[in-house]
């Protein structure tokens, strides 16, 4: 949490255009401060006062510069102040920016006492911050149910879904939710993956397999699994279901030793490939079954053996292998 | 006419019907995986041998069909049908073949109405869909059952 912190209030700490910055309790109290003039907090703390529960983003021009007011969250309040000759606009976008890094961290409330703006604040912030977690963690199981109706009407659990390293994951309906760095979607799964949940999130396109994405990020492929089960049952993202009644089918054809697949390969001249048939041939590694193709160029599964058939004179050859 | 008397391939075959006779509990659902059989293969048989090269590119009359058939027929078996006949009912063409590959020796008592060799259907369905043309292939009599000959119902649509 810390670190996350620090990174988000770093990035003004480096900005030749910010003179200072602070950050406050709702109250206006500085609990972390950097470089911030003591004689502007009064005025700040005026403005908050002034607008209490309604305070949106704020500007306040100042002899020293430009002071740019937005809440982080109900408890606290990021103070930015800009060298005076910086454009309005460009402070607003500026201070947006690092809210947006911030978004994505939970912040514990202040604690009741401490130095105003201490350089150890922070530290005890995150102490703050792992004692929350550890308590948390059990009363916040059954309230995220609650919260989030799509996963509790459905009610499914990892288990239900059934993800093979040649599973093509595609994106759900809460795919872009997941993504957005204020939900509370995005914050749930920063609690359980940390950052592994996005990075995986953003290599799911309809084309890549587990296996691939596993690859990609040199991560164990039953890590992923994993995250992908879990995201299925917010339907971030679309999986196949485990069938209870195909389960010996199951163990007969996708068992252990893999399926059993043909898969086409070009090996001609592509520059002999009509137009409109080159996105599919492209694809013809020897690696993707037609299927798979069909899914990445978005047309039907007869078009693509169609078009595949009149390649085979100009080179495309079927090859046998296993995908597990 | 050389007579295909292919044991792997009869051996094979005998075993997924064996199979699926054992896994169905009656003949039209029997009949239905046979045919699913067949449009499962239909596509690497539509992949991996000449018919895209040897029939035209637009298949669309009764004609067509007919001529897509030889050259299935020829592709597969190395033979011709015995008739193909696109006159006595509309709307479909029926495929006749005295010496089927399929059903070679076989003899089925009580199983009226069971097509031994609707593998057969499949595979043409198939292919008929990957030419553009919208049909239901069935067959109609099968020697195995105890028919003279073995027929198959190609229904345009």
């Amino acid at each position: 949490m810390s670190k996350d912190l620090e990174r988000a209030l770093s990035k003004l700490r480096f900005d030749d255009q910010v003179l200072g910055y602070s950050l406050m309790t709702k109250v206006g109290r500085p609990f972390v401060s950097f470089a911030f003039p003591d004689e502007l907090f009064p005025r700040v703390q005026n403005s908050i006062q002034l607008y209490k529960k309604d305070l949106r983003l704020m500007t306040i021009d100042t002899d020293k510069g430009l002071v740019v007011l937005s809440p982080v969250d109900e408890n606290w309040i990021l103070t930015v102040l800009y060298v005076p000759e910086l454009q309005l606009g460009l402070a607003i976008a500026k201070t947006k920016n690092v809210l947006r890094l911030l978004e994505g961290i939970e912040l514990p409330p202040p604690p009741e006492e401490f130095d105003d703006s201490s350089e150890t604040n922070l530290q005890v912030l995150e102490s703050i911050a792992i004692n929350a977690a550890s308590v948390e963690a059990t009363p916040d199981a059954p309230s995220l149910d609650s919260e989030s109706p799509s996963a509790a009407a459905e009610d499914l659990s990892p288990d239900d879904f059934s993800v093979l390293p040649s599973t093509t994951p595609e994106r759900g309906s809460g795919y872009s939710e997941a993504l957005s760095l204020n939900s509370e979607l995005y914050a749930e799964m920063k609690k359980i993956y940390r950052n592994f949940g996005f990075d995986v999130l953003l290599l799911v396109d309809g084309s890549n397999s587990v296996e691939h994405i596993a690859d990609s990020m040199f991560q164990p492929t039953d890590r992923v699994i994993d995250l992908l089960k879990w995201g299925a049952t917010k339907s971030i993202i679309v999986v196949p279901r485990y069938e209870e009644g195909s389960e010996d089918d199951r163990s007969s054809e996708g068992g252990s030793i893999g399926r059993y697949v043909k898969c086409p390969k070009f090996e001609g001249n592509l520059s002999k490939v009509s137009g409109d048939d080159i996105s599919i041939i492209r694809l013809c590694d020897g690696k993707q079954t037609q299927e798979q193709i069909a899914k990445a160029t978005g047309l039907p599964i007869p078009r693509v053996v169609q078009t595949l058939a009149k390649y085979r004179k100009l080179g495309l050859k079927m090859i046998g292998r296993t995908i597990k | 006419m050389p007579k295909i008397e292919n044991p792997l391939l009869l051996s094979f075959y005998a075993h997924y019907v064996e199979k699926i006779l054992s896994e169905t509990s009656n003949i039209d659902e029997a009949n239905q995986r046979l045919r699913d059989l067949g449009r499962a293969i239909g596509e690497q048989i539509y992949l991996n041998t000449e018919i895209v090269e040897k029939t035209k590119a637009n298949v669309t009359t009764r004609e067509d069909v007919s001529k897509l058939i030889d050259v299935v027929y020829k592709i597969l078996y190395d033979k011709k049908p015995t008739e193909v006949d696109m006159k006595t009912a509309r709307g479909s063409v029926r495929i006749s073949d005295k010496d089927c590959v399929w059903c070679q020796e076989v003899n089925l008592e009580g199983m009226r109405g069971f097509g031994y060799c609707e593998i057969f259907s499949g595979i043409l369905e198939s292919i008929l869909e990957f030419k553009s043309v919208d049909a239901k292939v069935f067959q109609e009599m099968c020697r195995a059952t105890g028919a003279d000959i073995c027929v198959w119902n190609v229904r345009l649509g």
